[in-house]
């Protein structure tokens, strides 16, 4: 090779050197007690690299808070990141190094439900306390808790635990529901779902088309809707599909009542379609997080990093405020160690009632049952229509 | 009725879209025999820059559209001399490695310049409707329409009538002919490198607004390009241009009448189907672009 | 000389576990499972290389068989409970038929041609998996793949399926290098560099490239059915392009056509992320630039670097 190729291999190998060592600074030495080191894991590379984003702005943001205020019970908090590419073997690894090289005591992750699932067995191996903020995989409640993995706890409720009242909401409005639906684990897990959820209330549904993320082309499909016509319809998709979603079925003049479970209602969609703010009045979303319970949060997250609010964001701060958080203070108090045994114990106790997400404490099975909001675009304004306690 | 006729839009839309990035490759493998698979790559840089231009920095629809596609066009002759100008005497393997590690190496630089979130560019003309007879369409789509027919054409009239164009075309149809008749073949290799930039950039201003962009979204656009560009006979741009519209056509239709979740499989299934049964393309062996 | 050579590093690598542990205690598991993940995608990569570098077939189609073998024995693990070796057999004879179907169409095409069919019935097989739900999950993944069981062998620990993992990439290098030495190797190389001539010579190209895809492919498969038997858990994102872009990382940085080459580009590429700790973003733009370099300057890879090394004066084979 020549000189010429080997000294940019060279520079290449320095500068990656280089960017790593800087990019993740060590420990910082901590006086006096020992920080507490909080693993956080998700896509951070990948197709669905958008989310893992999310989730690591929202840890940082949530850990600056704490450490404005000298920490957590006086312990500072340390982050670690890892990356699963949204897939199980990654997870694999993700969690191992988390465990392993950065030792951390608590992880939160891992957003996607295949990435959760090859997650559990390992955080049961390593005994880490694992607190899942996102992934909506049904099978993941059949796993944890008394159901085989004291390990992993879950905060958010999937859509099992929702569709039934969305449903029983939904058939006040319509009788004939289409279902769109993005290909992944959330959307097929809400499909079939809702799927079940309706024929108990007697809504029928008419069709379910799922789509590609990314494939910004939904008009065929717009058509089909149109055909069938249905007189709503349940849109299961994140903002950034969302936005030029809405602006084809405005394109091809539909009109059914909107529907949503995703981050439809959310900030970030009435962001993207700033240009047309009216585009989706009327929508009405259930989910368990709007910026109207924490208004700070969306403002500090839009002077940070310029963007508006991330769902997946929002949701790995829930479960760090109001559920690890929570239970390292309980942890420390109680044992004076914030240790992953200590965590996990702690976990398995708190209870916090006043949160702004409802009340934070998990049942035998490790699931936790927060609030499911309804949420109304009106007038491009988000307003919450109803706060709903979920039934275990 | 007048669902095939929706439908036939969408298709006509897709069409333009895949017959302008299918275009640029075959001009790049009719004239040097370049298979380039960061092309889609060039198509997102140049939605970049066309956001940049017109939601960043203000500029009217059409300067921001003609200012991607100039940037764009000097992106691709720099590139082509950085890199293009290396390989092209490689053996395929090479170029494939090559221009396949550009690929990665421009996508991930775009999530670290540019972030993940999705930008949309919507122009009064994607949110302005045209309705006829009942059949609804953004007035972008004939925008789209009409400016790829008007490129083609453009691109037909340059390659028949102008220096540079006429010895593009004679160096798809023999190299080494052009080089003992005195064409400058490196330099004719930059032009056509520029211009399925220009054109790529070009898909990127017009079909944005009804869309979006991001990082990834070459990746796919690529694929059903080379499909295309197989379809219709490898270096072939006109049968390129036509397998294109018939991709955007039957995946619209399969999407709208089959399945919609199976319509990237429309484009690939075809794909290979013509590999298989007619190697040379649908409209046979030419020479030449 | 050579036995004891290789003797001592077939020791040395059976007791990594131990030594493992010995000089990096408390990072020994994600150690072992990092190895774990080098050896497999090692014995991926040379099965990769059979086509690309020894019948010089550039085929994108080894995340289908990859998968077929991984959904083979995910689908006959969990709904028929098949024991693991009938199941993982199933797999490598399932990812064989496959690489059969495939290439029987596929070889009656040019290079350039080749390439794209593959890459195409690639990316069918992907949205194939992904959509048909009723069979094979889709995006709700296989879950609950049982641990290997070999008669009453089961393997669950870190050590266990790190020399479930060695053995493999063992019995797989070891055909790499019977299938590529003799005189097959040489029909092999007669082909890939020179079909004309090779027919010529009564070396029929069609039989060995399909001899070498067949077989390449069927280990995939075995290789796909192994690494979910590690993780439990089968999603259809595993069998993407990116999976083809990977693998020619691998051979390539190590040096296209040679085991050794082969094996360190694999171990290089599993491991590089663990070294250099930077966000992944950039390390993929290093990865890019990396390839870049290296297929343009140094298109033998590491592989030919270390040749030149030890014989200077020798003209690098050039591409």
């Amino acid at each position: 090779m020549t000189r010429i190729g080997r000294g940019v291999i060279g520079i290449a190998v320095a500068v990656g050197l280089a960017v790593g060592l800087g990019a993740e600074p060590p420990g910082a030495g901590a006086q006096g007690a020992p920080p507490i080191r909080v693993g956080f894991s998700s896509a951070m590379t990948g197709p669905s690299a958008i989310t893992g984003e999310g989730v690591k702005w929202a840890a940082q943001m949530v850990a600056d808070e704490y450490n404005a205020k000298g920490g957590i019970a006086g312990r500072r908090i340390e982050l670690y990141f890892g990356d699963n590419a949204g897939t199980p073997g990654e997870a694999v690894s993700a969690v191992r190094k988390l465990v392993d090289v950065d030792k951390v005591d608590v992880i939160i992750g891992q957003t996607h439900s295949g990435a959760c699932l090859g997650a559990l067995p390992v955080v049961k191996e390593l005994q880490v306390p694992m607190v899942i903020e996102a992934c909506s995989h049904p099978k993941i409640r059949e796993q944890i808790g008394k159901n085989g993995n004291e390990w992993a706890f879950r905060v958010n409720p999937d859509d099992v635990m929702l569709a039934n009242q969305f449903a029983k909401y939904m058939v006040q409005q319509v009788k004939t529901v289409s279902i769109f639906a993005q290909n992944d684990d959330f959307g097929r897990g809400a499909a079939a779902a809702y799927d079940a959820a309706f024929k108990k209330v007697g809504i029928k549904l008419l069709s379910t088309e799922f789509f590609d993320r990314g494939q910004a082309d939904y008009r065929p499909v717009l058509t089909r809707v149109k055909r069938a016509a249905p007189e709503g319809v349940l849109l299961v998709m994140l903002a950034s599909e969302g936005s030029v979603f809405m602006r084809q079925y405005r394109e091809l003049g539909l009109n059914q009542k909107l529907f949503a479970r995703g981050s439809m209602g959310t900030v970030e969609f009435l962001y993207q379609v700033r240009d047309s703010p009216n585009i989706a009045d009327g929508l009405v979303e259930a989910t368990y997080w709007t910026p109207a319970l924490d208004p700070a949060w969306e403002k500090q997250w839009m002077e940070r990093w310029k963007v508006p609010v991330r769902i997946h964001g929002s949701l790995a701060a829930i479960a760090f405020r109001y559920a690890v958080a929570p239970a390292i203070e309980a942890a420390i108090k109680k044992t004076g160690k914030a240790d992953r045994k200590a965590i996990r114990d702690a976990l398995e106790e708190i209870d916090v009632p006043n949160t702004p997400v409802g009340r934070v404490k998990f049942d035998d099975t490790h699931q936790a049952f927060i609030n499911m909001l309804l949420v109304q675009i009106d007038g491009g304004q988000l307003k919450v229509l109803e706060k709903i306690p979920i039934q275990p | 009725m007048i669902d095939l006729v929706e439908q036939l839009v969408h298709g006509l839309t897709l069409g333009s879209l895949y017959a302008m990035v299918a275009t640029g490759l075959a001009l790049m493998f009719g004239v040097v025999r370049l298979i380039n698979f960061a092309h889609g790559e060039f198509y997102m840089l140049g939605g970049y820059a066309f956001w940049y231009a017109y939601a960043e920095l203000g500029l009217p629809y059409p300067v921001a559209g003609l200012a991607a596609v100039a940037a764009m066009g000097l992106f691709g002759l720099a590139y082509e001399r950085a890199v293009i100008r290396t390989i092209l005497p490689r053996t395929w393997h090479v170029q494939l490695i090559a221009t396949l590690a550009t690929s990665i190496t421009l996508t991930n630089l775009a999530i670290l310049v540019f972030g993940t979130q999705p930008k949309e560019v919507p122009t009064r003309l994607s949110a302005a409707i045209l309705d006829v007879g009942g059949i609804r369409l953004a007035w972008q789509r004939v925008v789209v329409l009409v400016a790829a027919v008007a490129i083609f054409a453009g691109l037909e009239w340059f390659v028949g009538h102008t220096k540079l164009g006429k010895a593009m075309r004679a160096m798809s149809q023999n190299r080494e002919a052009c080089a003992v008749v005195g064409v400058d073949v490196q330099h004719v290799a930059l032009a056509t490198f520029g211009l399925s930039a220009a054109l790529a950039a070009a898909a990127a201003a017009l079909v944005s607004p009804l869309f979006n962009i991001f990082p990834d979204v070459g990746a796919l656009l690529t694929l059903k390009a080379f499909a295309a560009v197989i379809v219709g006979g490898f270096g072939f741009v006109k049968g390129a241009i036509a397998a294109a519209f018939l991709i955007g056509l039957a995946e619209s239709l399969a999407a709208g009448y089959v399945s919609y979740a199976y319509k990237d499989a429309i484009a690939f299934v075809v794909m290979v189907a013509v590999l298989l049964v007619r190697p040379q393309g649908l409209f046979g062996r030419r020479i030449g672009i | 000389m050579r036995a004891v050579r290789w003797a001592v590093l077939g020791a040395v690598l059976i007791a990594l576990p131990w030594l493992v542990a010995a000089a990096f205690p408390g990072q020994q598991r994600y150690i072992l499972h990092v190895l774990i993940f080098t050896a497999l995608y090692g014995a991926l990569a040379l099965s990769f290389d059979l086509v690309v570098g020894h019948v010089g077939s550039l085929s994108l189609a080894h995340p289908a068989f990859f998968g077929v073998g991984a959904y083979g024995l995910a689908l006959l693990a969990t709904e028929a409970r098949w024991p693991f070796t009938a199941a993982l057999a199933a797999g490598l004879v399932l990812a064989g038929l496959a690489a059969v179907v495939v290439g029987v169409p596929m070889f009656r095409l040019t290079e350039h041609s080749f390439a794209m069919g593959t890459l195409g019935l690639a990316l069918v097989t992907q949205i194939v998996a992904t959509n048909w739900v009723d069979f094979t999950r889709g995006p709700l993944c296989v879950t609950g793949i049982p641990k290997p069981q070999i008669g009453v062998l089961r393997i669950a620990t870190l050590s266990g399926f790190y020399w479930m993992g060695l053995t493999t990439l063992a019995l797989v290098a070891l055909l790499y290098h019977g299938l590529t030495t003799f005189r097959l190797g040489r029909a092999f190389h007669a082909v890939r560099d020179n079909e004309t001539l090779a027919s010529s010579a009564a070396i029929d190209p069609l039989r060995y490239r399909m001899l070498a895809f067949t077989i390449a492919g069927a280990l995939a498969g075995g290789i796909g059915a192994l690494y979910v038997s590690y993780v439990g858990v089968l999603c259809p994102g595993e069998l993407t392009v990116s999976l083809s872009v990977n693998l020619l990382v691998m051979i390539f940085l190590g040096g296209v056509g040679s085991l050794r080459g082969v094996v360190v580009g694999a171990a290089a590429f599993t491991a590089l992320p663990e070294v250099l700790r930077m966000a992944p973003t950039w390390r993929m733009v290093i990865y890019g630039l990396l390839l870049l370099v290296i297929v343009i300057r140094a298109p033998d890879g590491l592989e030919g670097l270390l040749q030149r090394r030890g014989a200077r004066g020798r003209r690098p084979a050039g591409a």
